[in-house]
């Protein structure tokens, strides 16, 4: 388990790390990186846990932290969805890649789950259930969320 | 003939620096909250990483957060919890900031 064999993303040696994805997986998250953008742009209510409050008693100071951290919070995840883009076919990550690769999938991870009004005791859900595919979504970039951070926890 | 003015001028000074000593010198905290869609292994990984803690310290805020609803992840001068809040922002935690009484 320290070693992460048969992970399909691994620290090696020199610091790097090796992307062990199939063809499948490398096209899903081919299909994602723009409906999110297009998401960014929009007036999606998902979004907004994409930007939370930081301040719950004060108004004033709330909607100037807004105002003022929106853009920066939206430059970032747009740059770590671009890196994704980039380098999605890419067997070798260095740590710069991989961790916008986790901002990437949590943003992703965040704003579905938002949508599916998931709950921290949700398994499963039926098959005829119409939020299926989006729970199936919802669960593979959880694995491979962890599969990220077991990578990028090994170097620290 | 200067030892008037010049005490006078150090009294004038003196006090706006004590108002702004007590009204900076409250420190505010940081606070993480539970959310249904964060990685438990994915908050351990940003408290170790934005804070410099040890495995065993984020770990631990990361249990707080999970069974109590919430931790107290960093404190200090508004500006600062505020960079602190909008860095766990940024990694898609939900993180607010109050100054306790």
């Amino acid at each position: 388990m320290a070693f992460g064999f048969g992970a399909k993303i691994r620290r090696t040696r020199s610091g790097d790390y090796t992307v062990d994805l199939e063809t499948w997986e490398r096209d899903l998250l081919r299909s994602l990186p723009g409906q999110l953008r297009d998401l960014l742009a929009s007036d999606d209510p998902a979004l907004e846990r994409l930007f939370p409050p930081a301040y719950l008693d004060d108004h004033e100071r709330n909607d100037e932290y807004r105002r003022l951290m929106r853009t920066d919070l939206t430059d970032h995840r747009l740059s770590s969805l671009a890196v994704l883009e980039a380098t999605l076919d890419e067997k070798r990550l260095d740590d710069a890649q991989l961790t916008a690769w986790m901002g990437a999938l949590n943003d992703l991870r965040l704003v579905l789950g938002t949508r599916l009004e998931v709950s921290e005791e949700m398994l499963e859900v039926d098959e005829d259930d119409p939020r299926a595919p989006g729970f199936a979504l919802y669960s593979y970039l959880g694995y491979l969320q962890e599969t990220v951070v077991q990578a990028l926890s090994s170097a620290l | 003939m200067t030892d008037t003015k010049t005490a006078e001028a150090e009294v004038e000074v003196a006090e706006p620096e004590q108002e702004t000593r007590l009204e900076t010198d409250r420190p505010w905290i940081v606070i993480v909250w539970n959310d249904p869609i964060n990685l438990m292994s994915y908050v351990t990984f940003v408290l170790q990483k934005l804070f410099g803690y040890s495995r065993e310290k984020a770990t631990k805020l990361m249990l707080d957060v999970h069974h109590k609803g919430r931790a107290v992840v960093s404190s200090g001068a508004r500006e600062k919890a505020e960079m602190d809040v909008f860095r766990l922002h940024e990694h898609g935690l939900w993180a607010t900031m109050e100054q306790p009484d």
